[in-house]
């Protein structure tokens, strides 16, 4: 008991002692007599306190603490073998779904998968136990062991994911079935399962892009409405390309699609039922012009642009047409409106200041407050389905970025730039951002794009052909 | 013969004649060059059309008020506004009083305040100018106002020291070439094993590197726009005012600072005597890790910290782990726990410390660089991971 307390009064008075010391160095000496004193005592006082500084250390038994600021950002090296195919005819179907989930994590940038020759351990079966040992020498951190099964026109996938350096399976094995038309969206759900294990965040692989695919030369451009995988695959038409349409955007469960069409020669505001193809004009007040439409986050209304007398302003109105009401009341132009995923707010454009900039109010209207300070001019402003970042293209300096800042308009970091980079779109789990990417010239022409929100990892989507204004849905049930 | 004087008459003029024609052949080609005719000027002109012309002049100011301004000029034809004639506007002849001169061609709007008040002729006054005092200009380094920053290059890689690529691999060349061998000694030599590098460190850069940086225009330059005036001469400074007296330090000072040397010995003391009973046998001997200890375990695992897939909640997240240490500087796996987290939820947290555990593995499994006389020192080890840092790279 003794002891302890002795223990405890060393650990008490040494740094008492430099802490006496240490405001003194800072006092002003006036007189060089006060000055020397001065000094005499501070140097006392360390003298005293390095003959107690061991004394001191014997009595600290607590663990070595350390702090780790750095570290590196580097793709997770994964094992993926090839899956087992269980049945006779599974064989192809194996190793199409295998490539599939190589592509959806390796296409992250956050995972690089190890090439399969360089693989040590082969499974002959899923159940064959793991070799950890044979893992960690080729420096996998992740290993995917599956296998695909044929039953009639249905297909089986089970798969285990585990964490090598841990030595242990990481969540529990699962099996998923499908139809043998649907194999890649079967393909896609076991990735977003892998990512989501791994990352801690739902994946976004098995999810679907609605854009407007574009043909013909630039002055008599093509435009109608397509669908497609996240990736560019099952790409499929939607609307004829009579006439054009743009801005398509997804509705919250992604079974309906409200787009802007000329086909009355004004713009006009259409709804379109992504199941039956079926689509039907928008109610609207004679001699206006609506645009910029965008859901709710419960599906239940529509908040979009109404050009009247000159003039722009926000409104919303009920999914079905009904009950129209005025947000914004200003001689300037506000469009482009999107909710936050709550519902309760809207963040939007506006010229109110003399330039385009972004503002964020009340989903019911009211005085909003401006986010973008920095230079240049912002538009197309869309909020993150995680709530925590909204999306924007900035135009400065003669050119065009992608770029993402908190919603109270800090740590803006622009993405990309090009000679005309615009229209942002979320991916499902908040991660990744498609947009629209026009190349300059008569022969250019508008692509695809997506980029981490990192600024990491930017690459063209694959469309097969001009395509622009892309929105993505939310992750398929 | 005697030449007569009508003959050296002719002589000389004949020689002067024919001097005359030598020089003129050696000399005058350089007076007397032909010069080359100037370049014909053309200007540019264009062509107006009488009804734009008539336009021109009627938007053009009637010139009558110039002629008012000027005392001396010849007002002999009347001008109307309907019609004005260029004539009217014809600079007048030089006056000992110097006029700003119209423009001769009228501008469909010119400035109307120069004309109607021509400027008073400045009165010259025989005063030397006064030499301006040297502007000055607080300008005491050449040291740019700015360091650009290195642009650091795109790599798939993001570690706190960046590396190059490493070297393509040698080519195997078409050509043969005799193989050359060492000499053979007799003696043979001692093998000595060189040391071996592991691999060349995978390409690295320092910060994420997005298209917007990556095509930044460099514009700026760090070299002095203009070179600095030379610093006139320091003034004497003022002689300094009688410093007053400190006024009676506080009575409290002398006492504080009396003795030092004895206060802090007291302490010291009394700090010791305490100690009187030695330690409690558990603690760990020896001194304590040195900084550069520390900083040597720091650098191998920040080394093997990969927060690449870490979801942004994650990175937000700041976890400690703890972990028992074997003597042989390897981790004890099993012991590695997660001790507290700071940030973000729960499911980010385990995200946080399976990346932390991660690096103490991997990079634990050749033993961390620690002393092994000092085990007692590091047997336990609190790991922070504080990704702030990395969130904005």
């Amino acid at each position: 008991m003794t002891r302890d307390m002795s223990d405890r009064q060393i650990t008490a008075t040494a740094p008492a002692l430099v802490m006496r010391g240490r405001p003194e160095i800072r006092y002003k000496c006036k007189t060089p007599m006060k000055g020397m004193r001065m000094m005499m005592r501070v140097l006392m006082a360390a003298l005293a306190a390095l003959i107690l500084a061991p004394v001191a250390s014997f009595a600290q038994n607590g663990p070595l603490r350390i702090e780790i600021t750095d570290g590196v950002i580097e793709p997770l090296p994964y094992a993926l073998p090839g899956f087992i195919a269980e049945t006779g005819d599974a064989g192809g179907m194996a190793a199409d779904i295998t490539r599939v989930i190589g592509a959806d994590l390796s296409g992250t940038g956050l995972f690089r998968e190890i090439p399969q020759d360089a693989h040590i351990q082969r499974f002959g079966a899923f159940d064959t136990p793991v070799s950890y040992s044979d893992w960690t020498a080729i420096n996998a951190q992740a290993l995917i062991v599956g296998a695909v099964a044929m039953q009639g026109d249905k297909v089986v996938v089970k798969f285990r994911l585990f964490d090598v350096y841990s030595g242990q399976q990481l969540g529990d094995g699962q099996q998923l079935a499908a139809s043998v038309g649907s194999w890649r969206r079967l393909a896609h759900k076991v990735a977003d399962v892998i990512y989501s294990r791994i990352t801690g965040e739902s994946g976004y692989f098995d999810s679907r892009v609605v854009y407007v695919s574009e043909s013909g030369p630039k002055n008599a451009r093509q435009k109608r409405l397509a669908i497609m995988d996240y990736d560019g695959a099952n790409i499929q038409y939607l609307t004829d390309s009579s006439t054009i349409v743009l801005a398509p955007r997804f509705s919250p469960n992604g079974d309906r699609v409200l787009y802007t069409t000329f086909e009355t020669g004004f713009p006009r505001i259409k709804m379109l039922n992504v199941g039956n193809v079926s689509a039907q004009l928008l109610p609207e007040v004679p001699g206006t012009m609506t645009f910029a439409p965008r859901f709710s986050p419960d599906g239940g209304a529509i908040v979009y642009s109404m050009e009247q007398g000159g003039n722009t302003d926000l409104w919303k109105m009920g999914v079905n047409g009904g009950g129209a009401q005025r947000l914004t009341n200003s001689p300037s132009i506000e469009t482009a409106p999107s909710y936050s995923p709550d519902g309760g707010r809207i963040v939007f454009e506006s010229d109110r200041s003399g330039t385009q900039q972004l503002y964020i109010m009340s989903a019911s209207g009211g005085e909003p407050t401006r986010i973008s300070f920095g230079e240049g001019r912002y538009g197309t402003p869309v909020w993150s389905p995680r709530g925590d970042l909204i999306a924007f293209t900035k135009q400065h300096a003669g050119r065009f970025h992608i770029g993402v800042m908190r919603t109270d308009g800090s740590e803006e970091r622009l993405l990309t730039a090009s000679f005309l980079d615009e229209g942002p779109t979320w991916s499902p789990n908040g991660r990744v951002i498609m947009f629209t990417r026009e190349s300059p010239g008569a022969a250019g022409g508008a692509q695809l794009y997506s980029v981490d929100i990192s600024g990491r990892n930017l690459k063209a989507v694959n469309t097969g052909g001009a395509a622009s204004d892309p929105a993505w849905s939310p992750l398929l049930p | 013969m005697r030449m007569d004087r009508a003959d050296k008459i002719g002589t000389g003029i004949s020689a002067a004649l024919h001097l005359g024609v030598i020089g003129w052949v050696l000399l005058g080609g350089q007076w007397f060059k032909p010069t080359p005719s100037d370049p014909i000027a053309i200007s540019e002109v264009s062509v107006i059309s009488e009804a734009e012309f008539a336009a021109m002049m009627a938007a053009a100011p009637a010139p009558a008020e110039t002629e008012v301004t000027q005392p001396e000029a010849p007002s002999a034809e009347p001008v109307t506004a309907e019609a004005p004639e260029p004539e009217a506007v014809v600079t007048p002849e030089p006056e000992p009083e110097p006029l700003p001169e119209p423009d001769p061609v009228p501008e469909p709007q010119p400035d109307m305040t120069d004309l109607t008040t021509p400027p008073e002729p400045a009165e010259v006054v025989e005063v030397p100018p006064e030499m301006m005092p040297p502007v000055e200009i607080p300008q005491d380094t050449i040291a740019p106002e700015f360091s650009p920053r290195p642009v650091p290059k795109p790599a798939p890689r993001v570690a706190p020291t960046p590396a190059e690529a490493p070297e393509p691999d040698a080519q195997v060349s078409d050509l043969a070439q005799a193989e050359t061998r060492p000499e053979e000694s007799d003696e043979a030599e001692p093998i000595i094993k060189e040391p071996t590098q592991e691999a060349a460190p995978p390409e690295a850069t320092t910060e994420i590197v997005t298209e917007a940086t990556e095509t930044e225009e460099v514009a700026k330059t760090s070299a002095p726009l203009s070179s600095p005036k030379p610093r006139t001469k320091p003034s004497r400074p003022a002689p300094a005012p009688a410093e007053p007296k400190p006024a009676a330090p506080a009575a409290t000072q002398p006492a504080q600072t009396r003795d030092a040397v004895a206060d802090a010995l007291a302490e010291a003391l009394a700090a010791e005597g305490g100690t009187g009973t030695g330690g409690s046998g558990r603690a760990p001997s020896g001194p304590p890790l040195t900084s550069g200890e520390k900083d040597a375990l720091i650098v191998d695992v920040k080394r093997c910290w990969n927060v690449g897939a870490l979801s942004s909640e994650a990175l937000r997240t700041t976890v400690t782990v703890g972990v028992t240490m074997r003597p042989d500087g390897t981790p004890d796996i099993g012991s590695i726990r997660l001790l507290g987290s700071e940030g973000g939820s729960d499911a980010a947290a385990r995200q946080a410390y399976e990346a932390g555990r991660r690096a103490i593995v991997r990079c634990g499994s050749d033993g961390f660089p620690l002393p092994g006389e000092k085990f007692d020192h590091w047997r336990e080890i609190e790991i922070v991971f504080n990704p702030e840092k990395m969130r904005m790279r």
